[in-house]
């Protein structure tokens, strides 16, 4: 072994994103996840299959089984393994280290690992609900229910971010979060329900899918091009919050 | 909180638990998990050159080294490194890195992928750094090999290359020597002291205390997550080995050996076993001379001289006794 070649002082790169995106490409997305990634993906053209068991118009089966099945339960689950995947799951494993003792400015770390989630979920989950519509016989509802899971994608993996940044056990609590926040009480609640990326995907998708029977839609909470600047803002609040949260973040290692 | 009594610190001239060109200084710093203390009032500095901190499992090393990473929240106290807390300067991430005693590496990367992130993040254009690094570690052969495929020892290696590629003024090494096979461990020695005597801070923990011998001369003893004691590897090795041991000796002869043995004053109890004799000495090192010799003048045959609590625990027992 020799000593070490490193030059002191070489030059030094402004911003740190792209190798932060491309890590998270590479490292936070390992075969297993991907299959893990690939199950809710299978399952939302399985969906689509379904609708075609349904007695009404293709449009109108499709929005029925995207509102409920597709939206409600697909998309939350893979926008979950997505985004515990690239930051809570790491930093469980013990392996953030590498990139929290950098230089590199915390914003540029939330950031980097956000975008490499959304496109993860831009390649997987996206197509997968376009293509459901396709299977489901209802093609002309395939951009809305790909905006819908784009949006959906582009906050949830924010929350699971911040979630990632603040609870030590972030996939149970992402969970919880997904199904007794937002299901539960998103249901019930409409003000939990106006913050909530399931039901404003959901809102965004029946805007803009054709033929949707009014009973799908829900009042009280934004539609459309309110819904998308809604989750907008959840977004980047919470991006704000994971990039706050970050710096108190305790890294006691996988051993612990 | 069950704090551990005081310890008692091996002095030599001045604070032997401080140096006088510190980068690092830790000033009465405790970290506790709930009910568990973990560190405690723990002061001390490291300075250029090898620093061993030695301690049995558990006793606050891993604790100890993740503070002055700036990876663990202090409850109390403070640390600096080249003058920063590392909590709330991400700054001084340029000149201090850390090599974790975790096994855990980022799945799905080469050990070339992750030591070129490493060197991304902080701004490395050079790209022969990070084939540098791979070959200062012996790795450069296999750096396009996935990590999660590693023996323990490669991957520790790998963290090291991670580590050694941002050219650290302070480099934290958490058990770096586990898992390497023998021939490694030599060379990672020496490299480690080649760091050191570039004038680097290297801060090296080991449960061994031979791997701390070989490595740093000066040493910082943690037990029970307190400074058991500081000072020059001699003077700790001098505290521990004046302390009283059991020594098991069987031999062909073994009961004229005891009845040589039992005149020595440093013997303080002879036990005879059915085999063998337990010997009590407040000086080891002069047990370990006269045994063989007595061995010899008497022309008995030695079958095993074996130190019964000779563990790094029991030493430790006894210095904070």
């Amino acid at each position: 072994m020799n000593a070490p070649t490193v030059t002191p002082g070489a030059v030094r790169r402004r911003t740190a994103l792209v190798p932060i995106v491309r890590y998270t490409l590479r490292a936070c997305v390992p075969p297993k996840r991907r299959l893990g990634m690939l199950v809710p993906c299978a399952g939302a053209v399985l969906f689509g299959l379904l609708a075609l068991l349904i007695d009404d118009t293709r449009n109108v089966a499709f929005a029925r089984i995207a509102a409920d099945g597709i939206f409600g339960l697909i998309v939350p689950l893979a926008a979950l393994v997505i985004g515990d995947a690239v930051l809570g799951a790491e930093i469980r494993a013990g392996t953030f280290h590498f990139t929290w003792m950098s230089p590199v400015r915390m914003w540029q770390v939330v950031v980097g690992r956000w975008i490499g989630g959304c496109l993860v979920a831009f390649v997987t989950l996206v197509p997968a609900c376009a293509l459901a519509a396709f299977v489901a016989g209802a093609p002309g509802a395939a951009g809305a229910a790909a905006l819908g899971a784009a949006f959906a994608s582009i906050s949830y993996v924010a929350v699971f971010v911040a979630v990632g940044c603040i609870a030590k056990r972030a996939a149970v609590w992402s969970l919880a979060i997904v199904f007794l926040v937002e299901r539960l009480l998103g249901l019930a609640l409409t003000g939990i329900a106006q913050l909530s990326p399931t039901w404003e995907s959901r809102a965004i998708f029946l805007a803009y899918a054709p033929d949707v029977p009014d009973t799908l839609v829900r009042d009280g909470i934004p539609q459309g091009g309110g819904a998308i600047v809604r989750l907008t803002i959840v977004t980047a609040v919470m991006l704000g919050l994971a990039i706050w949260r970050l710096p108190r973040l305790q890294l006691s290692g996988a051993a612990d | 909180m069950n704090v551990p009594p005081p310890l008692s610190v091996v002095s030599g001239e001045g604070d032997p638990a401080f140096v006088a060109d510190a980068t690092v200084e830790v000033r009465d710093a405790s970290v506790w998990f709930g009910q568990k203390v973990a560190l405690s009032e723990m002061s001390c500095s490291f300075g250029p050159g090898i620093t061993g901190l030695l301690g049995p499992n558990g006793a606050g090393k891993t604790t100890l080294m993740r503070s002055i990473a700036g990876l663990a929240n202090l409850k109390q106290g403070t640390v600096r490194v080249l003058g920063q807390d590392p909590r709330r300067n991400r700054g001084v991430y340029s000149g201090l890195a850390l090599v974790p005693e975790d096994e855990a590496v980022p799945p799905g990367l080469t050990a070339r992928q992750l030591v070129r992130y490493v060197a991304d993040l902080h701004g490395i254009a050079d790209r022969s750094a990070v084939d540098g690094a791979l070959t200062t570690v012996g790795l450069l052969d296999v750096g396009d090999r996935r990590v999660d495929g590693f023996s323990k020892g490669m991957r520790q290696r790998t963290k090291v290359a991670a580590a050694l590629v941002t050219d650290p003024q302070v480099l934290v090494l958490d058990e770096p020597l586990n898992g390497a096979d023998p021939v490694q461990r030599g060379r990672l020695i020496e490299l480690f002291k080649r760091l050191g005597a570039q004038g680097r801070t290297v801060i090296v923990s080991s449960h061994v205390l031979n791997e701390v011998e070989r490595l740093a001369e000066r040493v910082i003893v943690v037990v029970h997550g307190r400074l058991a004691a500081a000072g020059s590897q001699r003077a700790i090795r001098d505290a521990m080995d004046d302390r009283p041991r059991r020594v098991l000796v069987r031999a062909d002869d073994w009961r004229r050996l005891a009845a040589a043995l039992v005149h020595h004053e440093w013997v303080t109890a002879v036990a005879l076993d059915v085999d063998a004799v337990v010997v009590s000495t407040t000086r080891a090192g002069d047990l370990a001379l006269a045994v063989p010799r007595l061995a010899s003048e008497l022309g008995v045959r030695l079958r095993e001289v074996r130190p019964l609590d000779d563990s790094l625990d029991s030493l430790f027992r006894e210095l904070v006794r």
